[in-house]
């Protein structure tokens, strides 16, 4: 479904990513994993085409999306949930959801998606007529999501959504990703907790200094040994 | 659902432009019932100073950006408005190098403020296009540099507006009743267009423009919009004013009523219809108090000189105020409206709904 090939993306003259390949299938989970400035934030940003790499390609089902808008990149389907959920706090939670919808042509599905959302996020239905800023972390964290699957995304892309969130919301968030994704939703998930991450996620890619330093499965990466590696020392 | 509970839905989430007209509506009535000539005319400048408001309300609050030139779209509504609804002969008397086309020309009321009201409108989607792309500090000033370009327009441009001098023989058109039609009707229209999709992406925008942009708003679009509208709108308070102060000159759009209109905003609340409502009523119920004050002051000889400017430096003050210690306005961004009348949800779900798990369904995504 996406595949990103030798990817180079520079701020100014320092490589961020250095070459990075990865590849999401329809209905995966997919994480990425890595200390902070391995170059997570800016594989994302740069799949949602806020920033434009210097090299490499990316392809979401067979089209090349290097030097589309983000606009565009939002219609054909990919929804990026940033770090520090950037909801429109002086919006209520209705507004913000119906800004989510407005990429998608189809208006009649917009009340039946409301409902869906409302399952998955019992709190926005209380919250409903509230200002989004007036809400807590993790309710905000909750819109930013459910403004992002409001768009019918073929693709969601969460950065750290867990951050900052207390620890009983930390579980409510993993639970929530683990239920998306076991309803279909195609998942690429950046975390630092790499723990939780493990245990839900399909595949795990291993970042390093902008480096695919290991690409797997959940269990291999922890059979390697290499999660410890990354995180406790032994930079290159 | 049928059609008529729908919107019974739809009104009773949507009090606040009928509770803002109400008491306005009350209020015209009983001037018009009771009032003196002082009275009709103040609550007559009132509506004017609400379409005034509103409009400007359409745009700055909605996008985030302080317009200035708001007051020049006015001017052009109120010149282009006379020149079709003046009769010939006044046209002749105060216009006498009026281009000959024009002469002849003598529409009635209504149709006159419809076109000055265009002409606002076109003005502002000429320019507007390449204005839209500047935010913040640098939109202001360029906004702030049209208006000056407009006012040079009209101080300059003498075969349409008599030069710097007072264009006098307009009719008085604008009645009690006629400004109280289009000071509500702008209240609808405002509140409308906040709840639009245009408007709730012209929101957005304000509150982050990135974000908005990264989920698929075409920010200029919908600031041009915003803009070209409350032009429009700008454009009928104009021609409204116009022929309710039957004479006027260029510096009648200038400065002066920039900054009534945009303390008006300010002090009511730049965010909201209902703070855009109440700060014109404040303001304006406010300035004629103060003058009726500083008259009777003057006439009684408090003071061993006239008391001059008192009302300007009251209201400055007040403004100064606001800016300190409630920097959103009076009424913020929230609308006045019936406390629980809001719907939960829309009321269209029930709780068994929200609590039952969703079943997953195969390659349905949420």
């Amino acid at each position: 479904m996406l595949t990103v090939e030798n990817l180079q993306v520079a701020y100014g003259a320092i490589l961020a990513l250095k070459g990075v390949s990865l590849e999401v299938k329809e209905g995966e989970l997919v994480a990425l994993i890595g200390v902070n400035g391995a170059g997570k934030s800016t594989l994302l940003l740069t799949i949602a085409g806020v920033l434009r790499p210097v090299s490499g390609k990316i392809t979401f089902g067979g089209d090349s999306l290097v030097g589309k808008s983000p606009e565009e990149i939002v219609r054909r389907g990919i929804s990026l949930v940033p770090e520090g959920r950037e909801i429109f706090s002086s919006l209520t939670v209705e507004e913000n959801l119906r800004m989510g919808a407005f990429v998608r042509k189809n208006q009649a599905e917009y009340q039946q998606d409301l409902e869906k959302v409302f399952a998955l996020f019992p709190i926005l239905k209380q919250r409903l007529h509230q200002l989004g800023g007036t809400l807590s972390g993790g309710e905000q964290q909750q819109l930013a999501i459910a403004r992002a699957l409001m768009s019918h995304p073929a693709l969601l892309m969460l950065d750290e959504p867990s951050l900052g969130l207390a620890p009983a919301l930390v579980d409510q968030i993993f639970d929530l990703i683990t239920r998306l994704h076991q309803q279909g939703t195609t998942i690429l998930l950046v975390e630092q907790n790499v723990d939780r991450t493990l245990q839900i996620a399909d595949r795990v890619y291993l970042l390093q200094t902008g480096k695919v330093k290991f690409g797997g499965t959940a269990a291999e990466v922890r059979h390697q040994g290499e999660v410890e590696k990354v995180y406790l020392g032994g930079v290159e | 659902m049928k059609n008529t509970n729908a919107g019974i839905l739809w009104l009773k989430s949507h009090t606040t432009p009928f509770i803002l007209s109400i008491p306005l509506l009350i209020l015209a009535v009983l001037v018009q019932a009771y009032g003196d000539t002082l009275l009709v005319r103040i609550v007559t400048v009132l509506f004017i100073n609400l379409v005034m408001v509103l409009s400007l309300q359409v745009f700055m609050g909605n996008s985030g950006i302080l317009n200035f030139a708001h007051i020049g779209f006015m001017g052009i509504g109120a010149y282009t408005s006379v020149l079709f609804s003046m009769t010939p002969q006044a046209k002749a008397a105060t216009l006498p190098d009026l281009y000959p086309f024009l002469r002849p020309i003598h529409l009635p009321f209504l149709p006159s403020l419809l076109i000055g009201a265009i002409a606002a409108a076109l003005v502002a989607a000429l320019v507007g296009y390449a204005l839209m792309r500047l935010s913040d500090a640098a939109a202001v000033i360029t906004l702030f540099a049209l208006l000056v370009i407009i006012h040079t327009i009209l101080v300059h441009w003498s075969i349409v507006t008599n030069g710097p001098r007072t264009l006098f023989g307009v009719d008085n058109y604008t009645s009690l009743g006629i400004s109280t039609f289009f000071g509500i009707l702008v209240i609808f229209i405002a509140y409308l267009f906040k709840e639009t999709p245009v408007g709730l992406k012209l929101r957005a925008s304000r509150d982050d423009r990135y974000a908005a942009a990264s989920i698929g708003v075409n920010i200029v679009q919908v600031r041009w919009a915003g803009f070209v509208l409350s032009a429009f709108l700008a454009g009928f308070g104009g021609g409204l004013w116009a022929h309710f102060i039957t004479s006027f000159s260029p510096y009648a759009f200038y400065l002066t009523e920039t900054f009534s209109v945009l303390s008006m905003l300010v002090i009511g609340g730049t965010g909201s219809v209902s703070g855009a409502v109440l700060g014109t009523v404040v303001v304006t119920l406010l300035r004629e108090g103060l003058r009726a004050v500083e008259n009777s002051v003057n006439i009684a000889g408090v003071f061993p000189n006239n008391l001059v400017g008192f009302t300007e430096v009251v209201l400055s003050l007040l403004l100064i105020l606001i800016l300190v210690f409630r920097p959103s306005g009076l009424l913020g961004s929230q609308e006045i409206r019936l406390a629980n009348t809001i719907p939960l949800a829309s009321g269209k779900f029930s709780a068994s709904e929200l609590s039952r798990e969703s079943s997953p369904k195969e390659g349905e995504h949420v």
